[in-house]
This record gives C-alpha cells, structure tokens and sequence, in this order.
C-alpha cells in the first residue's frame, strides 16, 4: 500500500545564476502530490510528460529525498526507513535498464543474490519467475538482442525478484507491440488478484482506462483528481478520460489564475 | 557481502567485453613492454659492438698487406676479397664497408712514412656505420702497436707521448643505459595499471548510469557504498591482474634479451622482477581508487574516457619528471605516491639498497591517497544528481 502526502521536491535549474532569487534559481518538479494506492489494486498515476510522474516514484522509490511532504509504503517511511521501504518495494523505472551482456536468468539471479537470497534460493526464485513470465525460450541468451517486449519482461521479474508486497512500474509500456502490451497487462492483473499494490504510471489515457481500478490525474506537479474511472467521469461530467483529464488539468490552470 | 556480489557480477559482466579484456590482459601486460622494451633493448643491441663475433670484411689488394690481414684474423675478422665496383657494393648493403690498400702501402711503411689505407663506408646506413667503428677500433690498435715499435726502433720510449692519462672512475651502480632502462619499468607497471581497470570503471560507473540500469539497482535494499565499493573491488582485480601479467612478460622479456649488452648492471632476474612487483602493488589500490572516483563523476562512457584520457597524465609525470630533473629519493618525494614508485623500482632494478622507511612512507602516502580517493568515490555515489 502507497500513501503519499503532500510530496514536493525542486530541482535546481541548470546555469541558473546564484544572485537570481531563489524562486528562480529552482524549478518544482513535483509541487504537491497526495494520493493512496491499495492492497489489491491498480492504481494509475496518469499525467502528460513532464508532469512529475517519474520524480514522484523516485521519491517513493527512495532514490530521492522529498523536500516536504511525506510517504508511506506497506506502513514505513520513505525519507526515514529507506531499507525497509526498499524490501516492500518492487520499482520497475521507465529504462529497462538490464545489462547486456548478462543473459536473463543472470540479470535476474544478480538482483536476487543482492536482495539477500543464498545462492539456492535465488536460482529456484529466478526459474520461477522465468516461467511465470514465459520467458523460457530467451532466458539464456545474452540480452543484447532482445526486443522492447523481451526486455521490458526481464526488468519486471527483477522487480518482483524479492517478493515485494507493492510494486511501482513507470510507464512499462512504452515500446511494446499490441501483443507484448496485453501479455503485460495479463500479468499486472494477475499480480493484482494476488494482493499485490500496483501503482502504473503512463501518460497514455486508454491504457490506464483499460487497466486500472483506480486513477490519480498528475498535472504541473500536482495531483488535480483521485478517483475511480466512473467517479471521474461524472465528477468532470465528461465521457470519456481524455476530456475529463482535460477538463481536470483546466481547472487546475483556472485555480491558479484567480 | 553485497560488495562481492557486486564485484563478482562486473567481473563476469566485463570479462564477454572485448575491449575490456583487450586492455586489461594484452595492451598493458603484453603489448606495451614488446614495444617500449623491446625498441629499447633492440637499439642497445644495435649500439654494442660484440668483438668477440666473427666478422667478415671486403678488402681490395689484401695481398700488399700481408701483417694486417694476420691482426685482422687475429681480431675475429675474416677477411675476403672485395666485389669489383666498391662504391656501388658499399652503397647498396651488400658489403657493409670496404678497406682498401693502395699500392703504396707497403712502400710507406718501409720509409717511416704515413701508409694510406681506405675505408669505404656508409654512415647514412646503420650496420655499416656499425662494422666501421668496429674496423676503426681495431686498425686503430693496430696503429699504435706499429707507433710504439716505430718510435722504439728509433731509440724512444713510446710513453713519451702519453702526456696525459685521464682516467674516468665511475661512481655510479649503473651506466646511463640502466639509467633509462629503470625508469622504463615503473612506467610499464604504472601504465599496465591504468589500461588495465580503466574500461571497467568506466562501464561500471559511467556506462551503469548511461544504459539507465543505475535507477533499479540503487532501488534494491542495500546500500550505495557497498555498490560503489563492489565496483571498485572489481576494478581492483582486473588492475591487479593486469600487472601482475606485465610483471611476468617483463621478466620473460629480458629473459629473451641477455642484458650483458647493456653493462650487466641492470636486474630483470625473477627475485628482482617480484620486489619491483611488491613495491609497486600499492598503486593497484590507489589507480583503481583514482578511475573508479573519476568516472563517478560522469554521465557518459564518452565523458568518463576523455576525463581519464586527460587524468592518464599524473601516472605519467614522474617518468617526465624524472628525465628532466634529477630528483634524488628523499623522505618528502617517498611519501609522494607514483613518484616514490618510480624512485623505489629504479633503485631495485639498479641493484641500490633501500632503506625499509622509505618503503614505510611510499606505503603509507599511497594507502592515505586510496582512502581519500575512496571517501570521494562512495560520496559521489550518495548524490541526488547520480540519477539525472
């Protein structure tokens, strides 16, 4: 489970001069972010790019520190508890960062031994989730050659190498065909059913409207709407989530200019 | 315990990289010395004359000087008849020089009288240059002994025109040639070094972060120092490696290259070889210390190589350094790491003793250096902007 409340965080701008105004000198990525992913759930942080998604699962992800503002994962706190956030925590960022030269059941095996599993442990655990992600047929081939879908698979059995109650994927469907896409979302179902906390971020509306239970709207730094897809639709009085996204990120900008 | 993890992932990881194990295994450990080395060793050889070798020398009218061609033998010089064009014979390297006997040489040595002998050479060309100042040498003593029995003939003691006897003592160990020869092995360790981690850390740290698999591992429970630490571990055997390897085909080098040549005062023997190795095995902390801080601070492996390309200088400057000025070992240039180094191999390959306090401060200044270097890497590693 995800609680965050109130996140901030400013990056300094680049070449800025040290006499500018501090205003000036710093540019907000995330300005206040609050909402809740459950047990169970697919939870959507869904904004366009630049919206501050991938600064918010940072700070959830403990890479990060909040300015202000705090978060809890599974009941621990992100800025003060960083190891025991990490142990609950499964983070798949938007890279699927794998290495290349490793075949897959070695990138996974080395994410397994450093999550603290004995040597045993961490082959049977990486064969399982070789088979639970079908990813018999390339497993070891070297990951040089794999595609968007085949590298995509291995990043997120790595995230769950270490059986972590939440998992954060950011935009894990960035690149992947039709088919690769609706695998993934098989198996993000599938770990829902299982109790797992799913937090998915993405910037693509008919991809969270297809999958989530439950949406948080991030636009300019902030969450604007936390809501299920119908109560949403209804809020904003729209029919469909681009318009009530839309709509939603308006009465953001309205706000702020009165 | 994540830090052998973590080392032992890099080792795998780098060694199916070609460019990695290229440097790492042959540039520094094989390359390097075969070039530097054996260039070295191959123009000693070329500047020694080996008197001791049987030579063979083109001579026209060898018959008028019946005596000298007897020296000449005598002297481990064959001599043979020379080609018919001596000019053209001399210039294109089919006799490397020819001495010639004019007509009148014997009529010159009866009178008392300067007698002509020709040498045709070719100073433009190596070997003939070579055989000429062997022939010189040699026609050289064969003067003075023809002096000495002229001047005695007449009733004068040939020591009468030995005005002066110069003797030149040498003090030092070892000649200029070992001079040079034992500054070339720190430089060969040091560089064998340096090639030897330097694609390691670059794709450990700078390549980590460009392929963006820096992000999921930082997110896993353990700490970034043990990551950092593991990475420089990494870098740490392959240095290690490296110039343990270069140790072994210096030694085998000089094996194949008798050092007599150069004075016989130089020591690449096994014992020697081991305590160069010894000396300079601090370094394999501090160089990989140095690479791995270094590409810490980069974001790409393009950055990371030209920011090592510029910091491969400093294991390079004492070997300039000490060309240009004599630099003797004290207490302040030990404590210095690489200069030290450099100090201590001459000294061992020369065969001088070296005070045990020295080898303490060498020590001692480069684990100082290493830890700082390492308190830099492990903080760089602890910043937000890593992730940028």
């Amino acid at each position: 489970m995800i609680v965050a409340n109130q996140l901030h965080k400013s990056f300094k701008r680049l070449g800025a001069s040290r006499r500018a105004p501090k205003s000036e000198q710093y540019i907000a990525a995330v300005k206040s972010v609050s909402f809740s992913a459950l047990d169970g759930c697919i939870t959507g942080l869904l904004g366009p790019n630049g919206a501050g998604k991938s600064t918010t699962l940072r700070m959830l992800a403990t890479l990060i520190k909040p300015e202000s503002g705090n978060a809890m994962i599974d009941g621990h706190d992100v800025a003060t508890q960083v190891l025991q956030v990490r142990k609950h925590l499964g983070f798949m960022p938007h890279n699927a960062g794998i290495y290349p030269r490793l075949t897959a059941r070695e990138n996974i095996h080395y994410y397994a031994r450093l999550c603290g599993l004995t040597r045993k442990q961490s082959q049977q655990r990486t064969g399982e989730l070789i088979e639970q992600l079908t990813m018999l047929k390339f497993a070891d081939r070297r990951a040089t050659g794999f595609s968007q879908g085949q590298k995509t698979k291995v990043a997120l059995a790595r995230a769950l190498v270490h059986r972590p109650q939440t998992l954060m994927l950011d935009e894990p469907t960035n690149g992947l065909d039709v088919m690769a896409t609706r695998g993934l979302r098989e198996i993000i179902r599938q770990l829902a059913s299982e109790g797992h906390c799913i937090l998915f971020s993405s910037h693509i509306m008919q991809e969270v409207a297809a999958l989530c239970d439950h949406i948080a709207i991030i636009s300019d730094g902030t969450v604007v709407m936390e809501d299920s897809l119908n109560e949403i639709l209804k809020r904003t009085g729209q029919n469909d989530l681009e318009d009530a996204f839309v709509q939603a990120a308006q009465s953001l900008n309205h706000g702020e200019d009165e | 315990m994540n830090l052998f993890i973590v080392m032992y992932k890099e080792i795998v990881d780098n060694l199916r990289d070609r460019q990695t194990v290229f440097y790492a295994l042959l540039f520094g450990p094989v390359l390097l010395p075969l070039l530097i080395g054996g260039s070295l060793v191959a123009s000693f050889k070329q500047m020694t004359i080996d008197y001791d070798a049987v030579t063979t020398l083109s001579v026209v009218n060898a018959e008028k000087a019946p005596t000298l061609m007897e020296f000449l033998y005598s002297n481990n010089i064959d001599t043979i008849a020379a080609p018919d064009d001596v000019e053209k014979s001399v210039r294109s390297g089919e006799s490397l020089v020819v001495l010639e006997i004019s007509d009148d040489y014997g009529e010159a040595l009866r009178n008392g009288s300067p007698a002509p002998l020709t040498l045709h050479v070719n100073n433009a060309d190596k070997d003939s240059a070579k055989a000429t100042r062997r022939i010189n040498a040699v026609l050289n003593v064969y003067e003075q002994t023809l002096s000495s029995l002229r001047l005695q003939h007449r009733g004068i003691d040939p020591t009468t025109f030995d005005t002066l006897n110069i003797i030149e003592h040498d003090v030092s160990n070892e000649g200029a040639n070992g001079q040079l020869l034992a500054s070339i092995l720190p430089f060969l360790f040091i560089m064998s070094m340096v090639m030897g981690g330097f694609y390691l850390a670059i794709d450990t740290t700078a390549g980590e972060r460009e392929r963006q698999s820096l992000e999921p591992l930082l997110s896993l429970p353990l700490s970034r120092t043990s990551v950092v630490m593991g990475k420089y571990a990494a870098t740490v055997c392959f240095v290690l490696l490296s110039s343990a390897l270069t140790a072994l085909s210096i030694y085998i080098l000089f094996r194949i290259f008798p050092l007599e040549i150069m004075g016989g005062q130089v020591r690449f023997d096994g014992p020697s070889v081991a305590r160069a190795f010894f000396l300079v095995s601090p370094l394999i902390l501090l160089i990989s210390a140095m690479l791995i801080s270094v590409s810490a601070i980069t974001r790409s492996t393009k950055q990371a190589q030209t920011y090592l390309g510029v910091l491969m200088v400093i294991p390079m400057a004492p070997f300039f350094l000490l060309q240009y000025l004599n630099i003797r070992s004290s207490l302040t240039s030990m404590s210095l790491p690489m200069l030290s180094q450099y100090q201590l191999l001459e000294n061992t390959v020369l065969g001088d003793a070296i005070p045990w306090l020295h080898v303490a401060l060498s020590v001692a200044g480069t684990l100082v250096a290493t830890a700082i270097l390492l308190v830099l890497a492990a903080r760089l590693y602890q910043r937000e902007k890593l992730l940028d």
